[in-house]
């Protein structure tokens, strides 16, 4: 047995008493993505299975689940990387603002400026620290060094890293830690303003305190964005997201704010997970 | 309880003999490579070394008081010398003790045979006043009262008992009785003569002032005898207007020129009308001072060459050059005795060696040097003996010296050295800069190791070689880079997995394709093809990238109902047959471009019109040949490079709203900057050391040409060509394995470069 469930009562109960929201009933407002009826396949194994639910705006969303239930290729559809992979098939509809991503007149790369994305494995390009966080900016055709040096300071500022890199802009980024590299690329993601930032375990490749760092700035970055989390670390669930939503075999089982799923789940698979009987 | 220590002992002993066994494999492979550099430079090595003579025999003569040795000689393998004194005797001595078992044991210094050359009674005072040599063995004995001799110590082995004696005699080619040269029969102050197997040609200065041409034309044969019994001939005698007095005349080899000195100038005279000379040019040297003055004069091997020794010691060596005024007479390079001492330099008397370039000159002061003309070497200088030399002749075989002196107690000694001067021609100048060879107007860079005459001069300069190598390995690349690059990213980056793994290794199957298959259809097939249809080719260069955009734009405006039928894997077949036609296309309009634009015939027109040489297997050929062969080793690490760029760092660009061609430019192919650019020097190495494909498609021509309609010959296919006919141990075949040595240099530096390179790239760019 995991005692984890007071814990994420502790964390989970502070932020939901100012924001609980009812799921099923939210307002155009106040959803930032809508997910309906989506269905996954790869070849002709299906990944998900009809998941419809409402992201809130402003929130931390997390995922959660054993391995293989379908939480990052659900978390990958939501930017539409999932285009990438051969025999890939996808029904049913995501919108943002309404508009339906999987329409065939969405430019894909435009939505990814959009949906910013952050993985499991930091991934910082070969390039300096300055060139990785401008390079958003420089794809879209950013060059004025003014504007490009102000978002630098203001992304890493945000990512809370700048007081430690501010002077080794120039070197290459990798020759920074791994937590550091992970938050450089949260700064590169954030540097382009997206609205929904997807974050796929973001700290399972790191150490604990670099996880605590990259664990405050989610709470901070919710300010600014909305943010959509995968974990399979369910304590880091309730600390740090809003809503959660628990996954299982390609299923959405249950999705509630994050202390009711955690201190009172619906399901008995639910209860089962979260108390760690299998996972 | 439990044991450290291993329980399972057989895991141990296996541990071990791998450890051995990959240690060994290793360093043998280290070792092999060691010896393989070793054993280049072991063969290269005596090339550079300069001359060296040694002492070998000496013998003192028995000789009358009065008696003075006029000419001395011996036989190839130097065991019997002779010496020919003023007397008209001749004297073999042995120049080494007999073996046991010899029928008739002889020691050193024996006299093997003397006899007496003036027999015949036209010699009534036998008493010599001088013996001309010529570039045979064949020698002019002339006597005070003027009568002529023309004889040949010769040798030949015999093998009774299975022991090899060299036996001597003498030969008497026009027979025993005296020649006559002079029709006025007076005694000559100077005489020359040249002969061949038809004539015999005579050039002397009579005691009365007289320049006179004497030709001797066989009825038959001059060669046909031994004794000279059977020879018939009929004479020529002829006078030459000179108005000058004679200090040397020569007669060259060949029969065509007298070089005649007096004092300090030389004429030329043309011998070739059998009735007439006359006079070709005159040589006046510009010397070092007016107190300066031709000294001596010699014919250089090969008959093309006159060498002229002046007072200061400097010899100068002249030849006919072609020139906007025909063919003139040239200083081409000079040879200066050095000398510390005060003692006076002035060149006595030049002797050249009978089949390479190779001169000695003796100065008053007894000094002796010896220099390589093409080379401009100077190989070496020293006193030989310290007395006054009487008699100097070079072995047959250039190994070796013998002199007769007469040393200040009158003792006269004939001495041997053994010369060990293997290589004179090679020198590092000679191999990298401008030669100016006998007969070329100007100093080049020649590469033309034999030719069919035996007074042939190897011309060894490796630029025009190694300049071939890098032009074929240059155009080679020109055309592969762009293909290999571009296919190993559409592979890598864009093509699904089910047409990757059909593609990659069928590309990789064209490298095990044998190159010599590559090479015959690139000279057999292709060029002649080329050839015919060259715009055809030209307009390829724009027709596939064309036809290869117009299908992309077509299959992109496509309404989506019928790309679907047509599965993604299949799509870019639909380039072949589009392709095909664009070629179908190019090659029909071939001619009629030819005929509008130029003139019905490019190659023709190319030559004709623009003057740009075109060779069937130019660079062209080469370059798609070889290129062709090239790009399977380029692909392959390129794709790999591509291909292993880790996708975490392409979804992360493309996460960032990147396309894909932007995540290629910007992520990908800085990831893979390494893996390419190792791609590239890989190919590049391959193209330099190819063999095959340039040996058959390139014409083998050494030239120095950049131009694409131009041929060339590389390094490798140079030593695949002429190592079969050198001879082991010859320069010739020294300088391949110098070649080799090159190419081995080439490859090193490319790979040196290439790894240099890719480790800061590595250390720049490598991926986690």
């Amino acid at each position: 047995m995991i005692s984890i469930t007071p814990k994420a009562q502790a964390t989970g109960s502070e932020t939901s008493f100012e924001s609980k929201l009812d799921l099923t009933n939210l307002t155009p407002e106040q959803v930032a993505l809508d997910i309906n009826k989506l269905n996954l396949f790869y070849g002709k194994k299906q990944a998900l299975n009809n998941i419809s639910m409402s992201i809130p705006k402003g929130q931390v969303t997390a995922f959660i689940g054993p391995s293989g239930c379908g939480k990052s290729t659900l978390l990958r559809c939501i930017n539409r990387m999932n285009d990438l992979v051969d025999d890939c098939h996808i029904s049913g509809e995501i919108n943002l603002h309404g508009n339906n991503i999987y329409n065939k007149h969405v430019d894909v790369a435009e939505l990814r400026r959009k949906v910013g994305m952050v993985f499991q494995r930091p991934n910082p390009f070969p390039k300096t620290i300055y060139e990785n966080v401008v390079y958003g900016l420089r794809i879209m055709g950013e060059n004025n060094r003014r504007n490009l040096d102000e978002a630098v300071e203001k992304s890493l500022r945000s990512a809370a890293l700048w007081n430690e890199v501010k002077d080794r802009l120039h070197e290459s980024a990798l020759g920074l830690s791994g937590g550091q590299q992970q938050r450089l690329v949260i700064a590169r993601a954030i540097a382009i303003q997206p609205e929904v930032l997807l974050l796929d375990e973001p700290t399972s490749a790191l150490d604990p305190i670099s996880t605590l760092t990259i664990e405050e700035l989610i709470n901070d970055l919710k300010e600014q964005f909305t943010v959509v989390i995968v974990t399979h670390n369910m304590q880091q669930a309730a600390r740090v997201s809003d809503q959660t939503a628990f996954m299982y075999m390609g299923d959405l089982i249950e999705y509630s704010d994050t202390n009711t799923l955690f201190t009172t789940p619906q399901k008995k698979k639910t209860e089962d997970y979260i108390t760690g009987r299998y996972g | 309880m439990t044991t450290l220590i291993s329980s399972n002992r057989s895991r141990g002993v296996k541990n071990s003999l791998a450890r051995w066994f990959i240690t060994l494999g290793g360093i043998s492979v280290l070792f092999t490579l060691v010896l393989i550099f070793l054993y280049l430079l072991y063969v290269v090595k005596p090339v550079f070394e300069s001359a060296e003579i040694e002492n070998n025999v000496n013998i003192s003569l028995q000789l009358v008081n009065s008696e003075k040795v006029l000419a001395t000689g011996v036989d190839e393998l130097q065991e019997v010398a002779y010496q020919i004194n003023d007397a008209g005797t001749i004297n073999f001595y042995h120049l080494k003790s007999s073996t046991k078992g010899v029928n008739k044991a002889f020691n050193l210094g024996d006299v093997a045979l003397s006899q007496s050359l003036l027999e015949s009674d036209d010699f009534a005072e036998k008493k010599i006043t001088s013996i001309v040599d010529s570039f045979s063995e064949n020698k002019l004995i002339h006597t005070v009262a003027g009568k002529t001799l023309l004889v040949a110590p010769s040798f030949f082995a015999s093998y009774e008992k299975d022991i090899r004696e060299i036996i001597p005699q003498v030969n008497y080619p026009l027979g025993q009785d005296a020649l006559i040269i002079d029709e006025q029969e007076m005694p000559l102050s100077k005489l020359s003569f040249a002969m061949n197997d038809e004539l015999i040609v005579f050039v002397g200065f009579t005691e009365d002032n007289r320049l006179i041409k004497t030709t001797y034309i066989a009825e038959d044969d001059f060669g046909s005898s031994n004794d000279g019994y059977d020879v018939e001939y009929e004479t020529v005698f002829q006078e030459i207007d000179f108005e000058h007095h004679v200090d040397e005349v020569h007669v060259t080899p060949d029969l065509n020129l007298a070089f005649i000195r007096s004092d300090s100038t030389v004429y030329v005279y043309d011998l070739n009308e059998e009735y007439d000379a006359e006079l070709k040019a005159t040589i006046t040297p510009t010397l070092k001072n007016s107190d300066t003055y031709l000294t001596s004069m010699a014919l250089l091997s090969g008959s093309s060459s006159v060498l002229l020794g002046d007072s200061s010691g400097r010899v100068s060596q002249w030849f006919e050059v072609a020139t906007d005024n025909g063919r003139q007479f040239k200083q081409i390079r000079t040879f200066e005795t050095d000398n510390d001492n005060k003692l006076s330099n002035a060149i006595t008397a030049i002797h050249t060696e009978r089949f390479r370039k190779s001169f000695y000159t003796m100065t008053n002061s007894g000094l002796v040097n010896v220099f390589y003309t093409t080379s401009d070497a100077h190989l070496w200088q020293g006193q030989l003996v310290n007395a006054a030399t009487e008699a100097f002749a070079i072995a047959p075989r250039s190994n070796g010296l013998i002199t007769v002196s007469k040393d200040s107690a009158n003792n006269i000694n004939l001495q041997t050295f053994s010369v060990t001067n293997e290589h004179p021609e090679v020198t590092w100048q000679a191999l990298w800069q401008e030669v100016w060879y006998e007969g070329y107007p100007e100093p080049d860079y020649v590469w033309q190791s034999t030719s069919g005459s035996d007074d042939f001069e190897g011309k060894f300069s490796l630029v025009p070689i190694s300049f071939g190598t890098v032009k074929a390995a240059l155009y080679a690349m020109l055309f592969a880079v762009p293909i290999a690059l571009t296919a190993a990213i559409y592979t890598a980056y864009f093509m699904t997995p089910a047409m990757r793994k059909k593609v990659k290794p069928t590309i990789e199957m064209m490298e095990a394709l044998p190159t010599v298959i590559l090479g015959f259809l690139a000279g057999l097939w292709l060029a002649p093809i080329m050839e015919e249809y060259l715009p055809a080719i030209f307009l390829l260069f724009f027709f596939l990238p064309l036809a290869t955009l117009i299908t992309a734009f077509a299959w992109h405006n496509l309404p989506n109902e019928w790309k679907e039928k047509i599965p993604e894997t299949l799509a870019p077949l639909l380039l072949i047959p589009v392709l095909v036609l664009a070629i179908y296309l190019a090659f029909s309009l071939s001619g009629v471009l030819e005929s509008t634009l130029f003139q019905g015939d490019m190659r023709q027109y190319l030559t004709n019109d623009l003057g740009i040489d075109f060779d069937q297997r130019n660079a062209l050929v080469v370059g798609l040949a070889m290129g062709f062969a090239v790009i399977p080793t380029i692909f392959s690490m390129a794709e790999d490079a591509i291909f292993s760029v880790p996708s975490h760092l392409t979804s992360g660009s493309l996460a960032l709203g990147a396309t894909q061609w932007q995540t290629l430019a910007k992520v990908v192919l800085l990831t893979a900057s390494p893996g390419i650019f190792s791609a590239v020097m890989m190919g590049l190495g391959r193209a330099v050391g190819e063999t095959m494909i340039v040996l058959m498609a390139t014409g083998n021509t050494p030239i120095l040409d950049w131009s694409i309609f131009q041929g060339m010959r590389t390094l490798a296919a140079n030593i695949a060509v002429e190592m079969p006919e050198s001879e082991v141990g010859s320069s010739h075949y020294r300088i391949l394995f110098l070649a080799a040595f090159v190419l081995f240099i080439f490859t090193f530096i490319f790979n040196t470069i290439a790894e240099f390179v890719r480790q800061r790239l590595r250390e720049k760019y490598s991926s986690m």
